[in-house]
């Protein structure tokens, strides 16, 4: 490391313990940290567009935060970078977190893992969020993902494939780093209430008889189909043990019990606001006769209903409705708000989650293979 | 011989992290029109609404004698869950939906005909709301009228059969609410007329306390982290201490208090399950019934009390003017509905022994009161001494380790450890290393109630008292009484606002220890 950079890191670590000192005296102020979040970017503007979401998360988990920019293709080679206080009075809670934020440029790129981790408090989790495409090859990503307990990737922003790929290579890794996707985590609700519709003991047995399902995504018409559609689909087929075929080419799934899925991927209009291929609708059928099924449970996203400001309600947060139908006449309906759509939101709720969880690496899987296979919404 | 059916799992939940939400059913409240209704019962249910627990099928049903429309009913609700919600102010999409799903069924209890009512209101609520016949009633009623529900229950064909159950039929449970009697012969005979209609799979007896954040993690706490666990025992603890203290008086309430005292009002349910839990040994799984047989052992190896020992090892108090938080607050006698000659109980303290091997010879030190120094539930373990002292101070200058779970407010955990003044002389200072929920997570912890309330809809009873704990807790606790019947004397008084009578100190002094001042 060049010594402007260490000096660069000796300035900031004074000036973080200078955060928790008393004015005058010199006292430390007693806090409380609970992990270290490592950011990388790949530019500084998507860097600083993020940091709000870091600051918003740190609000409610105390953590250390070192973001970095890395832009190897910099014409200046330099590490530049500044510590914050980040404080937070939310629900009355006085959270106080850190915030160093690098810019790696140049060939002073080469040591931005080394800067990063030169932040790192030790004996706390660290998480590594990195924002755009990932590279297991890539040496920074390599060096920041071994040291990780946990690692962070959005397939919307990368791909199904990367996030497969990051997957593969971590699991040989020494520490073995957990993966998550926020794409998974933005589908939970989903899977939840798709969950209730085989609850009931009457409708129990007819989870194994899945006939059809449909899924909608806010996206123009002939759009690729986006990771959260992808991982849905391919959760529901691990859970009920679809299994993919050819038949002319195209793409078939079948059921344990040999019968067959008819899969429906549609899209609606993306309303201002939404992001891109946020999901909008499922439809799931299920009985004996694909004809006149036995069960057809629906949830439709009131898309962009949250976005309409409420004062102290949960703003951004859309409406879903979810509907059973049974053969029997049942008819039930219920309104639940999803959890707020924004991006600092999901990123609280990945970090709350349990650091493994087999049904992602299984259900990524499955839906690399949709993905794969070119599918399109109509 | 007959094949018992058996409903496979639904294959979506596996591995599913998201929250299980709870079954569809119908939640009965009879009592609906009370303050417990207003108060927590339905700002729970409305916040389980908002974070996506209640299961698509769902309505509640208030039972009450007043003559309430469905209107007035919801309009009800409404002021409760806006007056009272963690969550404010009401999410008008969340709550329009919800409040389709409440409804109002006037009635006494004695008449057959609420229930005749009662019963086709569901019926029809099973077709328009998918409860899928799965009934939850709470009893959010005085005991006295457990009898005539319970048996009107029964008779109007509300209950369902708990084997049916078992092999994925309807459900039925029943949520009953403090006291659980008020000796060991009223409690057996409560658990027998709910018996007379219940399986004890389908009783839910819930104890608020056991929803508390910090009591479930006392069982992470000790069997997640290897660090504790062997140092949990005789070998290295002196004595534990726990406390339930309370700012408040009576609160208006002195008739229903006059009746109990705090031993039957905390300590014979709070303070015991605090106790178990800290207690107890490592169960075989976190299923319902190995937690629970891990408590019951504790309560059957505490030694119950002789005369004798309730003269030397229990200490009660009455609570005089005094002055709390710098206002001066009337004594026990001065509450409206009190005697004035009352010898009731507002304080309490207690050296318990546990026979078993792990705690075999380590007193814990338990009390209660109302209108004390501060508002605090804690459980303290206090270590050994270090066998020999290097350090030349008073006392060793060493004082002994404490780790003190608090249950509330400022849930967290502490640990009392001894270091080194930075200087040049060595001098010792015990400090705090100090975990607190609010500053380590930040969240909007859930209510007592809400996660209960879950617990139940999803017939999970690990969180609730079992027939054999209250019954155990009982007959420990009846002992007591029944010493303190022969005593002529009325509890010595304490100042309100202070830790409790001199005797209280004396307790522990006999034993060259001290309460702590939490």
């Amino acid at each position: 490391m060049s010594g402007a950079s260490s000096g660069l890191i000796g300035r900031l670590e004074k000036e973080l313990q200078q955060l928790w000192e008393t004015p005058g005296d010199g006292t430390r102020i007693a806090r409380v940290c609970t992990m270290n979040i490592e950011v990388v970017s790949p530019s500084t503007e998507l860097l600083e567009r993020y940091a709000p979401v870091i600051d918003e998360v740190t609000g409610s988990i105390p953590a250390r935060a070192i973001l970095a920019a890395i832009e190897p293709d910099s014409e200046t080679n330099e590490i530049t970078g500044a510590a914050t206080g980040v404080a937070s009075a939310e629900n009355a809670a006085k959270i106080c977190s850190e915030r160093v934020t690098l810019a790696c440029r140049g060939n002073a790129a080469a040591g931005a893992a080394s800067a990063i981790e030169a932040f790192l408090l030790p004996e706390l989790p660290t998480t590594l969020v990195w924002l755009g495409r990932v590279h297991e090859t890539d040496p920074i990503f390599e060096d920041l993902a071994n040291d990780a307990n946990r690692i962070i990737l959005d397939s919307e922003y990368t791909s199904v494939a990367s996030v497969i790929q990051v997957a593969s290579w971590a699991r040989k890794q020494p520490n073995a780093p957990q993966i998550a996707d926020l794409a998974w985590t933005r589908i939970a609700t989903w899977q939840e209430m798709l969950a209730r519709f085989f609850d009931d003991a009457a409708t129990r047995d007819l989870a194994m008889k899945v006939t059809k399902i449909r899924i909608v995504q806010a996206s123009e018409s002939g759009a690729r189909l986006g990771p959260e559609a992808a991982l849905l689909l391919g959760w529901v087929g691990t859970r009920l043990g679809w299994k993919t075929a050819r038949l002319a080419g195209a793409m078939r799934f079948k059921r344990p019990d040999g019968g067959t899925i008819t899969v429906e991927l549609g899209s609606v209009a993306r309303p201002e606001g939404v992001a891109p291929h946020t999901l909008a609708t499922v439809m799931v059928e299920a009985g004996d006769d694909a004809h006149a099924p036995a069960l057809r449970g629906t949830i439709e996203r009131e898309l962009a209903s949250g976005l309409a400001e409420r004062e102290g309600t949960t703003v951004d947060a859309d409406v879903v409705v979810w509907k059973l139908h049974r053969e029997d006449g049942t008819d039930i309906e219920q309104r639940v708000r999803l959890r707020a759509n924004k991006a600092a939101k999901w990123l609280e709720r990945t970090l709350h989650r349990p650091a493994i969880d087999n049904a992602f690496t299984e259900s990524v899987a499955f839906a690399e293979s949709i993905i794969q296979d070119g599918l399109t919404v109509s | 011989m007959s094949t018992p059916s058996y409903l496979p799992p639904n294959p979506l939940r596996r591995g599913l992290i998201e929250d299980r939400t709870g079954d569809a059913c119908a939640l009965v409240i009879f009592g609906a029109s009370g303050d417990l209704t207003k108060r927590k019962l339905m700002p729970a249910v409305y916040n389980l609404g908002v974070s996506r627990s209640l299961p698509s099928g769902f309505a509640v049903v208030g039972v009450a004698r007043r003559e309430l429309s469905n209107e007035q009913f919801r309009a009800n609700m409404k002021e409760g869950v806006s007056q009272f919600s963690r969550r404010k102010p009401i999410d008008p999409a969340i709550w329009s939906d919800f409040e389709r799903g409440l409804s109002y069924s006037p009635g006494t209890f004695d008449d057959p005909e609420t229930y005749t009512r009662l019963r086709a209101h569901l019926e029809q609520l099973d077709i328009e709301r998918g409860t899928r016949k799965n009934r939850l009633f709470y009893l959010a009623v005085s005991p006295a009228d457990f009898e005539t529900i319970v048996r009107n229950l029964k008779q109007a064909g509300l209950i369902s059969d708990a084997a049916q159950e078992r092999a994925g039929g309807p459900w039925t449970r029943v949520i009953v609410e403090k006291p659980f009697g008020h000796d060991l012969p009223s409690s057996q005979a409560l658990n027998d007329v709910i018996a007379t209609a219940f399986d004890e799979s389908q009783v839910f007896r819930i104890d608020h306390y056991l929803g508390k954040e910090t009591v479930q993690n006392l069982l992470v706490f000790r069997f997640a982290n290897s660090l504790f666990e062997p140092i949990w025992n005789r070998e290295h603890v002196d004595h534990v201490q726990i406390t339930v203290a309370e700012e408040i008086g009576v609160e208006g309430r002195g008739h229903f208090y006059e009746q109990v005292g705090v031993t039957k009002d905390i300590v014979e349910n709070h303070l015991m399950q605090l106790l178990c839990l800290t207690a107890m040994e490592p169960p075989i799984s976190l299923s319902a019934d190995a937690v629970r047989d891990e408590k019951v052992k504790v309560l059957r190896s505490l030694r119950r009390m002789e005369r004798s020992m309730v003269r030397d090892g229990v200490v009660r108090g009455q609570y005089a003017r005094g002055f709390v938080k710098g206002e001066e607050v009337p004594a026990y006698r001065e509450e409206a509905d009190v005697a004035k000659d009352s010898k009731t109980e507002t304080f309490v303290a207690m050296k318990l022994a546990i026979d078993n091997w792990r705690w075999s010879g380590v007193p814990f030190y338990v009390r209660a009161g109302k209108r004390m120094a501060r508002r605090v539930t804690e459980i303290a373990i206090q270590f050994k001494k270090v066998p020999h002292s290097l350090f030349n101070a008073p006392d060793g200058g060493i004082s002994p380790n404490v780790l003190a779970v608090r249950v509330q407010p400022d849930e967290g955990i502490s640990l009392r450890f001894t270091t080194k003044e930075p200087g040049n002389a060595t001098v010792l200072r015990d400090v705090a290393m100090d975990f607190r929920y609010g500053t380590a997570f930040g969240s909007n912890t859930p209510e007592a109630y809400e996660r209960l309330l879950l617990d139940a809809m999803r017939g999970d009873a690990t969180l609730f008292t079992r027939r054999d704990e209250v019954e155990e807790q009982w007959s420990f606790i009846d002992p007591v009484f029944d010493a303190w019947k022969e005593q002529a004397v009325a509890p010595p008084t304490y100042g309100a606002g202070t830790w409790g009578p001199e005797q209280a100190d004396d307790l522990l002094a006999r034993d060259g220890r001290r309460w702590r001042k939490p």
